[in-house]
C-alpha cells in the first residue's frame, strides 16, 4: 500500500503540513518563515495536481499549472515583504 | 498541424474539459481574492497581524490534514471503482464526505469562537477578507460533500472522477488559502 503513488502523496502532504507547522514555531526571520511556508504550500499544491488530480500523466499541464501557482506565490511573497 | 497539437494537449487532461475550466476558474477567483487581501494588508500591516493573532491556527492546521486525507480517499475511490471494487469505492467516498463534514464542524467552531469574542466582518478589514474567503471556501466544501454523496449513489466511474476532481479543487484552494490567511502575519 505504501508503494502506491497515491498513498505516498498522502503521506507527503501530511509531512509537508507538519513541516509548515514546525516552521511557524521556529525563531527564524519573517522573510525566511514566509518564503518557507509559501514554498511548502507550493510543493503541496504540486503533489495534489500530480497525484490527486492525476496530472502526473500530463506533464505539460502539470508544468503550466505549477508555473501559474509559482507566479501567484511570488506575488504573495513580494506583497508580504513590502 | 497546430490544430492537431492543440487537440492532443487538451486530450491529455484527465476527465472532463469543463471540470478543468471550473477548477482553473475557481483558482483564479480565490487567487485574486488572496492577492487583494495581501494588497489591503499593506495599508495596515500591524492591524492585520493583530487581527490574525485571534485566529485558531491549530484548528486550521488540523483541517488541512482532514482535507488532504479526504482528498486521498476520494482519489482512491476512483482507483477502486476502476478496479471493479465498487463497495470499497463507495466506502471511500462516504469517508471523504464525512471528513468534509468534520472540516465544516471545525470551521463552525472557529466562527462561533469569533462571534463569542465579538468579532464580525466589520471589526477590521482583515476579518472582512477572512469571512469572505474562508466562508466562500466553506460553501464549496458543503457543495463538495453533497457531490461526493451524489456520486456515491450514482457511482459511474466518470461521475466519481468528476466528483473527486471538484473535491481536489476544494483541497487545492485550501492549501493556498491557509498559509496566506492564517500564517503570513
Amino acid at each position: 500500500m505504501v508503494n502506491n503513488p497515491l498513498t505516498r502523496a498522502w503521506f507527503a502532504l501530511l509531512g509537508l503540513s507538519l513541516g509548515s507547522a514546525v516552521l511557524t514555531m521556529m525563531p527564524v526571520p519573517p522573510a525566511v518563515m514566509g518564503g518557507g511556508i509559501l514554498l511548502l504550500a507550493l510543493v503541496k499544491a504540486r503533489v495534489i495536481l500530480a497525484r490527486y488530480l492525476d496530472l502526473a500523466h500530463s506533464p505539460s499541464w502539470l508544468s503550466g499549472l505549477t508555473m501559474v501557482l509559482s507566479g501567484f506565490a511570488l506575488v504573495i511573497f513580494g506583497l508580504y515583504l513590502i | 498541424m497546430s490544430d492537431m497539437s492543440d487537440s492532443s494537449l487538451i486530450d491529455e487532461l484527465p476527465g472532463e474539459l469543463l471540470m478543468w475550466v471550473l477548477i482553473i476558474s475557481e483558482l483564479l477567483v480565490f487567487g485574486a481574492g488572496l492577492i487583494a487581501f495581501m494588497g489591503v494588508r499593506l495599508t495596515d500591516p500591524a492591524g492585520f497581524a493583530e487581527a490574525q493573532s485571534h485566529l485558531h491556527r491549530t484548528g486550521a492546521a488540523f483541517n488541512t490534514a482532514v482535507l488532504v486525507t479526504s482528498g486521498f480517499l476520494a482519489a482512491q475511490a476512483l482507483h477502486w471503482r476502476l478496479a471493479a471494487r465498487r463497495g470499497a469505492a463507495r466506502l471511500a467516498l462516504i469517508g471523504a464526505a464525512l471528513l468534509g463534514v468534520i472540516f465544516l464542524v471545525i470551521k463552525g467552531v472557529e466562527y462561533a469562537d469569533k462571534a463569542a469574542q465579538g468579532i464580525s466582518y466589520e471589526t477590521h478589514p482583515f476579518f472582512l477578507f477572512y469571512y469572505l474567503l474562508t466562508g466562500f471556501h466553506a460553501a464549496h466544501v458543503l457543495a463538495g460533500v453533497g457531490i461526493l454523496l451524489l456520486v456515491t449513489w450514482r457511482d459511474d466511474p466518470r461521475n466519481i472522477e468528476a466528483g473527486a476532481q471538484f473535491w481536489h479543487m476544494v483541497d487545492l484552494v485550501w492549501i493556498m488559502l491557509f498559509p496566506v490567511i492564517y500564517l503570513l502575519g
